[in-house]
């Protein structure tokens, strides 16, 4: 555990050390290596399915994948924050670098935490970072309210989790993962218990987030910089699907029978949030909502517990983690080009940017889930176990998954098909920077799909 | 103001606070806040304009009130019970009325309304001195004398949350927004005061120190309403970097020192089975974050367009000691992860 | 309840009454307080009396001599708030809610 988290906490020092123009060399390269390391913990042999244990943190075969994402995508958000940044005086770049590293730091820990309030402490330090992220790097006025309401949103949601969480102590006398399955099951029969389910669930709906409680992610995601977007995106949408995975053991009895109308909301806002993306003008809110609606799909998926909806789960917010920040990247090329976000502004780009058109064409693929891609791999898995648990959702996953296809569509023929307007003509050409981004992003998505069993978390 | 009075009135300001402090007799503790209450008064009329004179006389009214008040309750007890003594078990009529009276003084909700007025009277100094060492006398009584009336302790700290939270919303005013701040956190003292006494004492330290940075960072701004905020990065950068972890910091976000007091509030709060005012007092807070959020938003998190003449006063040099400050400010950040050395050294 | 109880019970309540619901002058403000105290110095008095302590004999003699220190600065106050605002009627003590 410490092999990674102390060359995290190095990369402080190495940000507000090193010279001007080493800054962002070392600091990725320092990432990288520490991404490299990251990847031993894909190697499991114990039987418990912990390893890596010490006093308080441990992976097993749920949060690794995650923790591996999260330390991979710190190299990628340095490389894409590179040159947006590049007009700053040097200490706010190096806050930056710090702001992002204390984020990773923070992510770690939520996901390796073995002790509940550990991660529920995690869970809520990682706000202070992303918030600082959006409103003080964003660009457009409207940030301010952007970040108001991810942080209200969240904590509305979270502290009564964190009261939940008490009275779960004060009944069980721990919250350790690592005995909780073990401990006596609660009585949960009064209609108090109810509201404690709720209380448990909601934080991490609202994170996830559910249709409904959806709001503050487009906000967030359109007024981020290219890095909060793609963390956001990519990691901490997660830490509610996982926060979920971990708290279900407990409320056993009840989920049965609750969690109708949470099934209902998220698959129906797989539809609706499709059909939003359908009309969308604004590239950066066409990738966020199609994130709700990808996370619609991982609620149903854990909110069933089967096996299947479990692993389909965790398959798909993998995928879709290295998907939208791949998208995300791609669309803030165009914005640092066009300096707008309307797709009307930035059309025809194919003939302007021949290679970069082919990695849109494959991230709008890995988006609309195309065969060899681990995201296909997810939808199906969720969406047999949804089918199975009851055959009326395969209305709305196959409603869903059609109108994925068309909004990827819409995106991929507004961007880059068509004639290229006039004003595109003189735009910068694409640095090899880029490339690199979009190949770090879309590699592993595809040398995925030849181990899966990675990222099939407790079905494995 | 000449240094021999001066020295003379915070030596009444020490005497008057540690009489409260070392007296078991209830007249005895009465003598120390009043020479604490006549004490203040002086050093807050010492700039002679009208804002602090009528500061001082609202000052002076309620807390010559209140301490009649808790002089009533404890006569009256003598009367019922024939005994003075504070740290017997007093008899609930009288308890009631000296309850009420402690929270005149320090400004709990129903009583509160004379807290802002008078700290938006006060240079920042005083006004520091007034919401740190005015609040020891009190809270050392608070936490000697047994009540009984769980329920009235409870419904006074949940409305201070709810009333500190609400007030503060529409204000522009630092010294405002630092006194409904303090009334949101004696909320939280008051509502953890019947079940767990040391845990208020540990809040009250916190609360102390997050607000004593605050203060200070204020004071080193010289800045009393939100938009001189925005010129504090010209300032003072680095504090202007560290200036929203602090106000988070008394808002109680995790992983920040302020979370300490509010999550083993909330612990013992459900221990006792009292989930719902918990679950109340936990969603109050997020009113009173939005304020913070408002003042980091201000200093920090946007840059206001400025002109050439206004970014100069980093270049020169202040007089001021930041020492203080930079401890108040550490601490404010960082204490989180020593929580149980905390606890261990109050003996929760 | 004895009557002497009952008295120096009502007169406080009266003055405190006054003082919460009379606010015009600052003036008739200080007087209620004065006589609260007076209320509680005839309270602590007669306690002593009664249960005949010598040791507690001091006592009202103390709380007089601060509720005159007290008294004092509120007169203090009101010279005070008459040169400051010009009159000492409390509804004129209204600078700071803004």
């Amino acid at each position: 555990m410490l092999k990674i988290i102390v060359p995290t906490l190095m990369l402080i020092p190495t940000a507000w050390l090193s010279p001007a123009k080493w800054l962002w060399p070392t600091t990725l390269a320092h990432s990288l290596i520490i991404a490299l390391f990251s990847l031993s913990w894909l190697e499991n042999l114990s039987e418990t399915g912990w390893t890596s244990l010490n006093l308080y943190m441990g992976t097993d075969p749920l949060s690794t994948p995650l923790l591996v994402l999260t330390c991979w995508l710190l190299p990628l958000m340095i490389l894409a924050s590179q040159n947006h940044t590049s007009a700053e005086p040097m200490n706010r770049q190096r806050t930056y670098i710090t702001l992002l590293t204390s984020l990773q730091l923070f992510l770690i820990m939520a996901f390796s935490a073995t002790e509940i309030i550990l991660f529920y402490i995690m869970f809520e330090a990682t706000l202070i970072p992303t918030l600082m992220i959006i409103t003080r790097w964003g660009s457009q006025a409207e940030r301010l309210n952007a970040g108001s309401y991810f942080l209200f949103y969240t904590l509305a949601g979270s502290l009564p989790l964190l009261v939940a969480l008490l009275i779960l102590q004060n009944n069980t006398g721990t919250l350790s993962l690592l005995t909780l399955h073990y401990s006596n099951a609660l009585t949960l029969s009064s209609y108090a218990d109810k509201i404690w389910w709720a209380g448990c669930l909601l934080a991490f709906l609202v994170k996830m987030p559910l249709y409904g409680v959806h709001l503050w992610l487009p906000k967030a995601h359109v007024e981020a910089p290219i890095a909060g977007s793609m963390v956001l995106a990519a990691v901490l949408l997660k830490l509610g699907g996982y926060g979920m995975m971990r708290i279900m053991v407990m409320l056993e009895p009840l989920t049965k029978e609750l969690c109708y109308p949470f099934i209902i909301l998220a698959l129906w806002g797989i539809v609706m949030t499709g059909s939003i993306c359908l009309r969308q003008t604004d590239l950066k809110s066409l990738i966020a909502y199609s994130s709700v609606s990808h996370m619609g799909l991982v609620t149903g998926g854990i909110l069933i517990q089967t096996p299947w909806g479990f692993t389909g789960a965790l398959i798909l917010m993998i995928a879709h983690g290295l998907t939208s920040s791949a998208l995300f990247c791609l669309a803030n090329t165009n914005y640092e080009r066009t300096h707008s976000r309307t797709m009307l502004l930035a059309r025809g780009l194919q003939t302007i940017f021949p290679l970069m058109a082919t990695w849109w064409l494959i991230a709008s693929l890995a988006n609309l889930a195309l065969p060899p891609l681990p995201n296909l791999m997810g939808e199906l898995v969720i969406i047999i176990s949804l089918f199975n648990w009851s055959w009326w959702t395969i209305a709305l996953t196959g409603t869903g998954t059609l109108i994925t296809a068309a909004y990827s569509l819409y995106m991929f023929l507004m961007t880059q098909r068509g004639p290229a307007p006039a004003h595109v003509i003189s735009l910068d050409p694409t640095h090899s920077r880029e490339h690199l981004l979009m190949t770090l992003h879309l590699l592993p998505l595809t040398l995925l799909i030849l181990k899966p069993e990675l990222i099939w978390g407790w079905a494995f | 103001m000449n240094p021999y009075v001066l020295f003379f009135l915070l030596f009444g300001l020490g005497l008057g606070t540690t009489t409260t402090f070392a007296s078991s007799h209830w007249l005895l503790a009465w003598m120390g806040l009043e020479i604490n209450t006549l004490a203040i008064l002086p050093l807050m009329t010492q700039d002679h304009h009208p804002r602090a004179v009528e500061a001082a006389t609202k000052y002076f009214l309620t807390q010559a009130t209140a301490a009649a008040m808790i002089l009533f309750g404890s006569t009256t007890n003598a009367w019922l019970t024939g005994q003075w003594d504070i740290q017997q078990a007093i008899h609930p009529l009288p308890a009631t009325m000296v309850m009420l009276g402690l929270a005149l003084k320090i400004g709990l909700a129903p009583m509160h309304s004379w807290l802002p007025e008078v700290l938006q009277g006060l240079n920042l100094t005083t006004g520091l001195i007034l919401s740190t060492w005015q609040k020891l006398a009190p809270f050392a009584l608070l936490l000697q004398f047994q009540t009984t009336s769980t329920s009235l302790l409870i419904a006074l700290g949940l409305a201070s949350t709810l009333i500190g939270g609400w007030g503060g919303l529409n204000q522009t005013q630092l010294r405002k927004i630092l006194a409904y701040s303090s009334i949101a956190h004696l909320g939280w003292m008051a509502l953890i005061l019947p079940f767990f006494p040391s845990l208020t004492l540990l809040t009250l330290i916190m609360y102390l120190i997050m607000t004593l940075s605050m203060f200070l960072a204020f004071k080193l701004n010289k800045s009393t309403n939100i938009n001189t905020l925005a010129l504090s990065w010209a300032k003072t950068p680095a504090l202007t970097a560290l200036a929203p972890l602090m106000l988070l910091s008394l808002g109680g976000l995790p992983p920040l020192t302020g979370f300490m007091p509010k999550w083993l509030i909330l612990q013992e709060l459900t221990k006792q089975e009292l989930a719902p005012a918990a679950t109340m007092a936990a969603l109050t807070a997020l009113l009173s974050l939005y304020f913070y959020l408002r003042l980091s938003y201000a200093m920090t998190l946007t840059t206001s367009p400025n002109n050439t003449a206004g970014i100069t006063p980093w270049r020169l040099p202040s007089t001021q000691s930041t020492l203080p400050l930079a401890i108040a400010a550490t601490t404010s950040l960082l204490l989180l992860p020593l929580t149980p050395a905390m606890t261990a050294l109050l003996k929760l | 309840m004895t009557p002497a109880h009952f008295a120096f019970s009502s007169t406080f309540m009266l003055g405190l009454s006054g003082l919460a619901f009379y606010r015009t002058h600052l003036l008739s403000a200080l007087i209620c307080l004065e006589g609260m105290m007076l209320s509680l110095f005839i309270a602590l008095s007669l306690w002593a009396l009664q249960l005949d302590s010598t040791s507690f004999s001091a006592a009202p003699m103390l709380l007089l001599a601060f509720s005159a220190c007290e008294a004092s600065a509120g007169l203090a106050l009101l010279v005070a708030t008459a040169r400051t605002h010009g009159t000492d009627r409390l509804q004129s003590l209204n600078l700071l809610q803004c």
